[in-house]
């Protein structure tokens, strides 16, 4: 074996083992020390994160890529299924950024959720799902990834419902899950379909196999499984319901690794996928529709998280775009610099929820800068990297993203949808920071304000430097595989941040015209239908659920368990037998002239057969 | 083979002759020796055929997991027990304890029998002492009903396999397992032959139960104490699945064809039972039902013919049996704390008994069958057979298992989540009995991720 390849299995083992001693460690029956979760987890964390860089070094110095295959797990005939580890550009990469955002959201998990009895069992969850992201992210085969890909979904359903008393957290959990769900059948679909048609879960049996096969099926499951795990338009409300869970979750799960997971499946299965256009289109129109839904939503949102949430939704929209323009790497990149700046516009949300006493709805805070000028100032950057400033990271991945879909041949409908959602991305990153750093305070005197704490400073600080960077770093470190587009007219060229600062300019102008009272009644639809998200859960989460439940209520229980299945099987029994049974005991009455009849008639009957 | 059974039957007269104070310690201690003792059927030396064979009984890598299981939940239901019969007099529990144990016998003949006909006596002799279990020991008068429903729903179905065993021993000459898969095939091709086709399989599919004949099942299961709860459950369901695969090398011509309208049943039941699932209020029902759909999908495997099918069943039938054993002792963990079996009447859990939340979620999790357990390895080659014979079948199975996960996390959320209710505040604690059961039914679960090949069946 090359010892690249040693060196590169051996600290993702270390990674694993790492991450999983503090998880084993407290089966103990002793109870833990309070400060298990920063002692134990968070320098488990902050010590797999430096152990990931050499992996990374290796791959940035080398090129080096490896696939890791011991133990057959299970076998029948032909098709087996093994442990199989791929260190390929997206995992070297990826796991080096989950762990750093990770660290980052423990550090700050442990200021936010100090009061918590349960602080250390939380971070036991987090760390648990850490672990099966990056299973999902290094897995080489359709079952590992499927493990990885269920833990994260469990793992996020058990940390929306965090806060188990509320019914609010138990629904969005629920909700969460069976979404979830719903985009597995599409992956369980297309793992069907492998095994039936290629006979392999191995991803580079799969794409070696399937050169011969139409993939448009099979590729149509994993949009819908993507589809679900990354909250595309159909499967999109459970993400920002998600954000009944705890702050700390939104930052980690639902913004910069769980949420990523659809596309990054989809970033997987790209050699599949490149070559069938039916897909392709059907990722650009699904994720372009998408960005634009959700960043309509995200504009008349009141709540903060709520805000971000969307915007994550937007965001995962271009990723969906990206792999539909086929640009695999350009969504990845993506992945990488959202990860930053999206976990920490959440954690400066969450610090500011924090500050004034657990407020979250927007129109009550205001002049945020001057009492936290720090948190604030992140959240600024941390938007500006969104809409995708120029050399901030969102810019990196943002512009070429649009410049790729602009110089592209394909669909000027989800060009369209696109830039407006780009648009978008100003007005409402404008909005929050507006509503919640400018102005005037709008609070309650007395809210505990406090950001000078080093638990939350640090984190912010270390996620700014990355939204501040990590676009920089990677690109210039990073070789694409495919040739981009360099020369464009102007035009073009400058189409990303043109819409962006329309959009600004627009939301400055819509800003200053509600001082002004110009049209005292407002048309308010368009308001009400972002308001209320479309309308979308008001008719899917009533109507689907109604007739299901009303299926299991009236038709499978009442109608044919207990009416119909009863009447034709036991009581029917009884009722049919019945005539017979009173026929015969009416006649038993002790009356001898019946017997002496019945005598007659039966031996008369029986000469007779025997005479003849 | 002898020596699991011969301790088995001279466990009887030691649940008889122990002093009163011992009963309960000495018999789980001596059922589990023998449950430690049967897994050595697992090491199994020969590649696919039989082995501990002698003349009427013998083990195969189909038979070897149920028998496992079988040997397994005697100390379970032992266990389970101690608590609701501690009340009663102890010529009782004694007598209780012998009808579980007689179970045991007659499951582990069941399931090694080499003669067919053996088998069916086994099965059929399985019946009683369940039937006395539901409606002696069972909690309400509606038991009486539920035994009726049972014992009747069993024996209609299983009347007609003997008249077709009997005609099968009159054509082939014999009914051994050992060599009945190579006697010739048979021309089936008369409506007589698809009769007996029907009464050969019928008796298992009442047995499984098959959606149309399930309606025993959840009242037998809503009545029986809980021991008889976890027996139907992880075995005596299983009696059906596994006659079924015995059965399916003789009738291969024909099952071709007219096994359509049963794989449609059992699919269509796996929805509709799911669907009701989502509706009840009534704990054990709603795991009853449960039981149904997964069974459903056990069915459709064995009957879609393939290996995949094959192994995919054989999976999830132990996967389901340790399983649904366990979710009907948490059930009874809670029915015992709260004399209900209402789901809303004991809500937030959590807060009172945390750690008992802790196994509600894992055996939550393994019946919607959550990655890698191997619950979901079955259901995901079951599912890949189905969709290799028809691509429709992915909108019955898949829908499945989305309404699975749907009632499996509304159970866990109703029993453990949510605010508490003001009448529990003052529970008994939970007891080192019932967690060490909670753990001897999902321990092996979870250590069966790593050795899948154990519980394969022939593919293995």
């Amino acid at each position: 074996m090359h010892l690249t390849s040693i060196m590169m299995a051996t600290s993702l083992i270390i990674i694993f083992l790492l991450l999983a001693f503090p998880v084993l460690t407290s089966f103990s029956p002793h109870p833990l020390p309070s400060n298990w979760a920063l002692t134990q987890v968070k320098t488990a964390v902050k010590w797999a994160f430096f152990i990931s860089i050499l992996p990374l070094c290796l791959f940035l110095n080398e090129g080096a890529e490896t696939i890791i295959t011991s133990w057959t797990w299970m076998n029948t005939h032909t098709f087996d299924v093994n442990i199989s580890l791929k260190f390929d550009i997206y995992s070297i990469i990826f796991t080096p950024v989950a762990l750093y955002v990770t660290w980052s959201i423990l550090e700050f998990a442990s200021w936010y959720m100090h009061a918590d009895p349960n602080m250390n069992r939380f971070f036991k969850y987090l760390l648990i799902f850490l672990i099966a992201m990056i299973t999902l992210v290094t897995a080489n085969n359709m079952f590992q990834l499927f493990i990885g890909w269920e833990g994260v979904g469990i793992m996020s359903f058990l940390l929306i419902g965090w806060w188990y008393g509320r019914a609010d957290a138990n629904t969005a959990a629920l909700q969460a899950v069976i979404y979830n769900r719903v985009g597995d059948i599409g992956l369980i679909f297309a793992m069907a379909w492998i095994a039936t048609s290629l006979n392999s879960w191995e991803m580079q049996q799969m794409f070696t196999l399937s050169k011969d096969f139409d993939l448009t099926y099979p590729l149509v499951g994993l949009i819908l499984a993507a589809t679900g795990k990354s909250a595309q338009f159909g499967l999109h409300p459970w993400l920002p319901s998600a954000m009944e869970g705890p702050t700390p979750v939104s930052a980690l799960l639902h913004s910069s690794t769980m949420v990523v997971a659809g596309i990054f499946l989809l970033i997987r299965m790209s050699p599949m996928l490149e070559n069938n256009h039916t897909a392709l289109t059907i990722c650009l129109c699904l994720g372009a529709l998408t960005t634009l839904f959700t960043a309509t939503c995200a504009l008349t949102q009141n709540d903060i998280k709520k805000i971000v949430a969307f915007s994550t939704s937007s965001q995962l929209g271009l990723m969906m775009v990206t792999i539909g323009l086929n640009q695999p790497q350009l969504a990845f990149l993506h992945i990488c610099t959202h990860a930053f700046f999206k976990a920490m516009l959440f954690l400066c949300s969450g610090s500011i929820i924090h500050s004034l006493n657990d407020e979250q709805d927007i129109r009550k805070m205001g002049g945020m800068h001057h009492l936290t000028p720090f948190t604030s100032s992140c959240l600024t950057i941390g938007s500006l990297a969104l809409t995708g400033t120029p050399f901030l990271a969102g810019f990196f991945s943002k512009d070429a993203i649009i410049e790729a879909l602009n110089t592209s041949y394909l669909n000027a409908w989800a060009l369209f949808l696109t830039l407006l959602a780009t648009s978008f991305a100003a007005v409402y990153s404008l909005r929050v920071i507006f509503f919640v750093s400018m102005g005037h305070p709008r609070f309650n005197p007395l809210s505990p304000i406090n950001e000078n704490n080093p638990t939350v400073i640090n984190p912010i600080k270390r996620l700014a430097w990355g939204s501040i960077i990590a676009g920089l770093l990677i690109t210039s470190n990073i070789t694409p595989l495919k040739t981009p587009v360099m020369s464009m007219p102007l035009l073009l060229k400058t189409a990303a941040l043109a819409v962006t600062i329309i959009g600004l300019l627009t939301a400055l102008e819509l800003a200053s015209l509600t001082n002004k009272q110009y049209k005292p009644t407002p048309k308010l639809s368009p308001h009400h239908f972002s308001n209320m998200l479309g309308f979308f859960p008001m008719v899917v989460h009533r109507l689907a659920p109604k007739l299901n439940l009303v299926l299991g209520q009236t038709i499978a229980s009442q109608t044919v368990d207990q009416t119909w299945l009863e009447k034709v099987g036991p009581k029917a029994t009884a009722t049919l037998n019945l005539p017979l049974i009173t026929t015969t005991n009416n006649i038993q009455q002790g009356m001898i002239k019946t017997y002496l009849s019945l005598f007659f008639f039966t031996f008369s009957l029986a000469l007779l057969l025997l005479l003849y | 083979m002898l020596k699991i059974l011969l301790p088995t039957i001279m466990l009887v007269p030691t649940i008889w002759a122990v002093p009163a104070k011992y009963l309960w310690s000495t018999t789980l201690s001596y059922s589990l020796i023998i449950s430690l003792i049967s897994l050595t059927w697992l090491k199994s030396s020969a590649e696919s055929g039989w082995s501990f064979l002698n003349p009427y009984m013998a083990t195969d890598p189909l038979s070897t997991p149920l028998l496992a299981l079988t040997c397994w939940l005697l100390p379970l239901m032992i266990l389970a027990s101690q608590n609701h019969t501690a009340p009663e007099p102890i010529s009782r529990q004694r007598t209780y304890i012998t009808l579980l144990t007689s179970l045991q016998i007659f499951l582990i003949m069941a399931f090694s029998a080499t003669e067919v006909i053996m088998f069916y006596i086994m099965f059929e002799a399985t019946l009683i002492p369940t039937l006395v279990i539901i409606t002696r020991w069972g909690n309400q008068t509606e038991r009486l009903n539920a035994g009726t429903y049972f014992l009747f729903y069993t024996l209609a179905g299983s009347l007609p396999l003997l008249v077709a065993l009997l005609l099968l021993q009159n054509n082939t000459g014999t009914l051994s397992l050992l060599t009945l898969q190579y006697t010739p095939s048979m021309q089936l091709s008369s409506f007589a032959d698809k009769l007996w086709w029907a009464g050969c399989l019928l008796a298992f599919l009442v047995k499984m139960p098959l959606y149309g004949a399930h309606l025993w099942l959840p009242k037998a299961h809503v009545e029986a104490p809980i021991a008889g709860s976890m027996v139907l459950a992880a075995v005596l369901l299983k009696l059906g699945g596994y006659g079924m695969m015995r059965m399916m090398i003789m009738l291969e011509p024909l099952t071709k064809e007219l096994s359509y309208p049963f794989i449609i049943f059992a699919l269509w039941g796996v929805i509709m039972t799911g669907s009701i699932c989502l509706r009840q209020t009534d704990l054990k029902s709603l795991i009853a039902y449960s039981s149904v759909s997964h069974m459903g999908l056990v069915a459709a495997g064995i009957l879609i013919q393939t290996s995949w099918g094959f192994t995919g069943a054989l999976i999830l039938m132990i996967a389901h049996g340790l399983t649904s054993s366990a979710l009907f002792c948490l059930a009874n963990t809670n029915y015992e704390r709260t004399h209900s079996r209402t789901m809303i009447l004991a809500r937030g859990l959590q807060m009172v008994l945390p750690l008992m939340t802790a196994w509600w979620f894992i055996a939550s999790l393994a019946n919607l069958a959550l990655p890698p357990l191997p619950n979901l390895m079955g259901e995901l080659m079951i599912i890949t057979s189905l969709f290799h014979w028809s691509w429709w079948t992915i909108a019955l199975t898949g829908g499945g298992t989305l309404i699975t996960a749907g009632y499996s996390l509304y159970m866990f959320l109703m029993t453990q989540r949510g605010p508490l209710p003001a009448h529990i505040i003052s529970l008994d604690p939970t007891h080192s009995r019932e967690h060490l059961l909670m753990a001897l039914h999902l321990l092996p679960l979870i250590l069966l991720i790593s050795k899948p090949e154990l519980i394969w069946g022939w593919t293995a």
